[in-house]
């Protein structure tokens, strides 16, 4: 691969200064004159129909400015729900955390006061906790229709991909290996709760919001309030993560601008922690059985997928479980249920539809490897996808070398053994686990403009969720451009200012926008031939809209392997992570340093999944139990590896310098690959996430 | 949160008149309170502010007896050198603590009368521990309660310190509208089936102010072991505070409190006469260990605290002994 001059050079953010001195300013942080603050109520029920709501008290509570519930807003939050109208305020309420009523008042205290004093009569409702149960008959509906959420054509039928003959491929099998595998819901957990602030300046709306996309922000907010795109503004300057759960418009967003209309004033609204938690989203819960059909030399013939997901009770995501792709088979049946439940809504999370199913499926191909007696890395060079679905060629693939060479770096020979080898109370195992992410092109926007000052202001509509997209951005255009790093001027974050982002979400930033900066600097490098350089007051201005055609017979993706070691206490069963090696081809690296803080982040994330997390439900109440970061479990610093990063470098004919997604596959393989490391040290599989002490010490007993 | 007043305490005599006043709360670093009043698990009209109290946040000693001010933060007895070196368990138990944050608000009164973290009572149920007449573990989500002394709570003791402090032989200094009483540290703690609703013979109108330590006596070693989920910022699954007294190979006498437990700093007498007089040897270490364990109790989900409980006590007990 060529070297370039400035992408793929480690580089600061150009915001990192402000963001580490403190003095970036976010959402949380800005307060404009005359602002009100908003609470919400919410149903402490995990299933009731609200007879009556009595507001009386709380209007005579003074210093209260507006109170909204499901009798006096009607606005239907669009990004809730993609099957059925999710209102802001539902009747009835479908979990713990529904919003009832949102109430703005002078200072937070009221406002919180307020809601305490809002008096809600409920018919408490039967409720239903896990997806299975839910499909029984007779079990508590909780949409219309039935808990099977239906298809994007209406059908009640579950998701379904099919290739070849699963029987057939069954029956060519000299073995066929069957189990199950679980995995809990767990919270995104980004270190910023939601807050956002909306002021109105007659029929023109600005909403200052941690948003992961401030165009489709955007656009979901004008269609929901009913306004013309013109009139809403959406700021998003800095903002505090969201991995997934920040991404379109959003009901606190929708309240705080309803609630800034009746009150007259601009209206901050806020989320505590626990709502954060219990309130917005997480990952979906799944149940998986698979069945896998191998030939004694170690050939699949078949992969058969029965999956359920809990949504929770809006379908805010797809409920998808992937992993089954990363294998080439020429026989696979996938069947996923995604179904209501009335437990927290479930939608995307860092590789939404992929840790937990590559869980699944790479614990039992580890399976499948040690009963034929192959090693686990042998086995999946032998049987990785070579091409899409066995069909579609890669416009590059280096999954094969992310799997060898990641190998090698971690000393697999060295550190792998025979399950539960060892001995000693503490025992060390070592695991892997691969993975695939879409990497398509698609369409996004960029503006330069370049002054008589020799300075290039790139106008770009990104926000940063934590990335470096501000700094990709300009990396990018100084490279196209030829020009040192300082002459790029980033503006960002703006829909004023701004043009169309396919927003922080998909990993598409940087193959996208970044796509559309690269057409817009060959534009005004051409213009500069044409037209000279700008003098006095004149500007030179690039503007693209980047929408390039879809690859036909081809497929854009990005691969991942990852090594991990543990030890694991057999008496106590504490889990360490010794030694974790992350091996990804996303192409050309166009900023290693951020990069390299993604993959370091995604495989702690993954661990963390791996070990702790899950919300817990009380069974007979439905009560939710260990919302918020202590109950969660999430990693701390002390619990974080050390993670060596290796850049398989593929060339793409596509993306900004061929450049290839890197956000979420960097999660994908990291629950799994700890889980097979704990296998490989124990002897014994733990099939349900997470794998906790309990459980650890559970299966030893 | 609901409002309250704050009053600030001029010393522990004011504190205690003005915890007199209805619905009065005492407040040290607040580090827990105050999330407890923000959840609505406390609902106080006045918060009495001990930190005004002058001069009880100090170690002292006094003919070789250390007495130490219930208004320390965690962070400064962890490092104070006399209780370093002579009552490790104590500043190892502290620094065991939270985070760093809450080892700098929190104080030594209020980890030992630090609430439960049942996470039915923590999340509004109405147990026992909320005034209630039901313990919601029982039948529900277990994994981290009580396999000793449970019934009609099954809590665990929150405390980290608090098994040290037992280990320790301390005696409570608590005052009250009559002056001061003083009780044996394992006199302090309540189980439930004495009073569910607390874990404590605090009453309303008294505040623990300070913690004697009896002097340490020669050749006497402690060490407070804790098994967290992570790495930092949980309460114990389980933990042991372990005091030995030593004669060159031979254990003296043996004092065995385990936390995360029971309801209460859960002592091991029986398993302290077995080691009083004898080597302590990886075989006797085990027998102490399978002592240590009989009569535990184990709700559904929570078995696993049985051998995890066993490990902590064996493993502890020897390396504390064959320490260098």
């Amino acid at each position: 691969m060529n070297t370039l001059k400035t992408v793929g050079h480690p580089t600061s953010r150009i915001d990192a200064e402000k963001r580490v001195t403190g003095t970036a300013t976010y959402t949380g942080d800005l307060r404009l004159p005359g602002m009100l603050y908003a609470r919400v109520l919410r149903s402490p029920h995990p299933h009731a129909r609200i007879r009556r709501i009595d507001l009386s008290r709380a209007q005579a509570l003074p210093g209260v400015k507006a109170i909204l519930t499901h009798e006096n807003c009607d606005v239907i939050w669009g990004s809730g729900d993609m099957r059925n109208k999710r209102y802001l305020f539902n009747d009835p309420v479908r979990f713990v955390g529904d919003a009832v009523a949102a109430v703005a008042a002078t200072d937070r205290h009221t406002a919180e006061e307020a809601t305490r004093l809002i008096a809600v009569d409920y018919e408490v409702l039967p409720f239903v906790l896990e997806p299975e149960d839910a499909l029984k008959p007779g079990a508590p509906e909780i949409q219309p229709g039935g808990n099977l959420s239906p298809t994007a054509r209406g059908a009640h039928e579950p998701e379904q991909y099919r290739r070849g003959n699963i029987d057939e491929g069954l029956r060519a099998a000299d073995r066929v290996f069957e189990d199950q595998y679980s995995s809990p819901h767990i919270n995104n957990a980004q270190l910023e709760p939601r807050v956002a602030i909306a002021q109105w300046d007659g029929d023109r709306l600005t909403v200052h919001t941690p948003t992961q996309g401030i165009s489709n922000c955007h656009t979901e907010i004008a269609r929901d309030l009913k306004l013309a795109p013109e009139k809403v503004r959406i700021i998003c300057q800095f903002m505090g993560g969201g991995f997934g759960n920040k991404n379109q418009d959003h009901d606190f967003e929708l309240m705080a601008a309803v609630l800034a209309q009746q009150a007259g004033a601009p209206v901050k609204i806020e989320f505590t922690r626990k709502e954060d938690f219990l309130a917005v989203h997480g990952r979906w819960p799944t149940k998986q059985y698979y069945k896998v059909g191998v030939r004694n030399d170690g050939t699949l013939t078949a992969i058969q997928l029965r999956g359920y997901s809990g949504m929770g009770p809006y379908r805010k995501g797809t409920g998808g479980i992937a992993g089954i792709e990363i294998y080439q088979c020429p026989h696979v049946e996938r069947l996923v249920y995604p179904t209501y439940t009335n437990k927290a809504v479930s939608a995307n999370l860092r590789g939404p539809d992929f840790p937990q199913g590559v869980f699944g499926i790479e614990s039992l191909m580890d399976d499948v490897a040690y009963a034929l007696k192959m090693d686990p890395v042998e086995f999946r060079l032998k049987n990785m996808t070579r091409k899409l679905n066995d069909q579609i060629p890669y416009t590059s693939i280096g999954l094969e070398d992310c799997i060898r060479r990641g190998a090698e770096a971690f000393e697999w020979r060295k550190r792998w053994h025979a399950p539960g080898e060892g001995s000693g109370p503490v025992k060390r195992g070592a695991g892997m686990a691969m993975g695939s992410f879409s990497s398509s092109m698609g369409r996004s926007s960029a503006v330069i403009d370049l002054d008589a000052r020799g300075t290039y202001h790139l106008h770009v509509g990104v926000t940063d969720i934590g990335t470096g997209a501000k700094t990709t951005m300009a990396l990018i255009a100084a490279e196209e451009l030829g020009v040192p790093l300082e002459k790029i001027d980033v503006i960002w974050g703006d829909t004023d200012r701004c043009p169309f982002s396919v927003g922080e979400s998909g990993s598409r930033t940087t193959t996208q926008t970044g796509w559309a900066v690269v057409e817009a600097a060959k534009d005004l490098k051409r213009q500069m031939a044409e037209k000279g350089l700008p003098q006095g007051n004149q500007l030179l201005t690039a503007t693209v809209n980047a929408n390039p055609a879809p690859l036909t017979g081809q497929a854009r993706y990005s691969f991942v392997a990852h090594f991990a070691e543990v030890e694991v206490d057999t008496e106590t069963g504490h889990v360490r992570v010794t030694k974790y090696v992350a091996a990804h081809d996303s192409g050309r690296i166009v900023n290693p340093l951020t990069a390299e803080s993604q993959v370091k982040g995604g495989a702690t994330m993954g661990i963390g999944m791996a070990l702790h997390e899950e919300l817990l439900y009380d069974r007979a109440s439905g009560q939710p139990l260990n919302a918020g970061y202590y109950g969660a479990r999430i990693l701390t610093h002390l619990d974080t590896p050390e993670v060596d990063v290796l850049w398989i470098q593929t060339e793409d004919p596509y993306g900004p310098f061929g450049a290839k997604t890197l956000g979420e596959p960097t999660i994908i393989p990291s629950p799994a690959s700890v889980g097979n490391a704990i296998h490989n040290a124990i002897g014994k599989r733990v099939n349900d996430l997470p794998i906790t002490r309990e459980k650890i010490l559970g299966v030893l007993a | 949160m609901k409002s309250f007043a704050n009053v600030n305490a001029r010393d522990a005599k004011d504190a205690v008149a003005k915890l007199g006043q209805p619905n009065a709360v005492a407040v040290g670093g607040g580090s827990d309170l105050l999330g407890m009043v923000k959840e609505h698990l406390v609902e106080p009209d006045v918060l009495v502010h001990l930190k005004s109290i002058r001069k009880l946040d100090q170690v002292s000693a006094k003919a070789g007896e250390v007495q130490i001010g219930g208004l320390i933060t965690l962070d400064t007895l962890s490092r104070e050198p006399a209780i370093r070196s002579r009552y490790t368990v104590l500043a190892e138990a502290a620094e065991s603590v939270g985070t760093p944050q809450i080892r700098n608000a929190g104080t030594l009164a209020g980890n030992v009368c630090q609430r439960p973290w049942c996470w039915y009572y923590r999340n509004g149920f109405p147990c026992f521990k909320a005034g209630g007449k039901q313990c919601f573990s029982i039948t529900g989500e277990n994994q981290f309660h009580a396999i000793f002394g449970g019934g009609p709570s099954f809590i665990v003791h929150p405390s980290d310190t608090a098994p040290a402090l037992v280990a320790l032989d301390a005696k409570f200094r608590v005052t009250n509208s009559d002056g001061e009483r003083t009780i044996p540290a394992a006199e302090f703690f309540a189980l439930p089936r004495v009073d569910a609703a607390r874990e404590n013979v605090l009453a309303q109108d008294e505040i623990l102010t300070a913690v004697d330590l009896p002097a340490a006596r020669p050749h006497t070693r402690s060490t407070y072991h804790k098994v967290l989920d992570r790495e930092a910022w949980t309460h114990a699954v389980v933990s042991a505070a372990i005091v030995l007294e030593m004669d060159q190979q031979v254990c003296k006498s043996a004092r065995i409190v385990l936390g995360g437990v029971a309801p209460i700093p859960w002592r091991l007498p029986k398993v302290e006469a077995m080691l009083a007089g004898k080597p302590i040897t990886p075989e006797l270490a085990a027998q102490a260990a399978e002592a240590a364990l009989e009569g535990a109790n184990p709700l559904a989900k929570n078995a696993y605290k049985v051998p995890l409980t066993k490990a902590v006590v064996r493993r502890t007990l020897l390396s504390l002994a064959t320490k260098a």
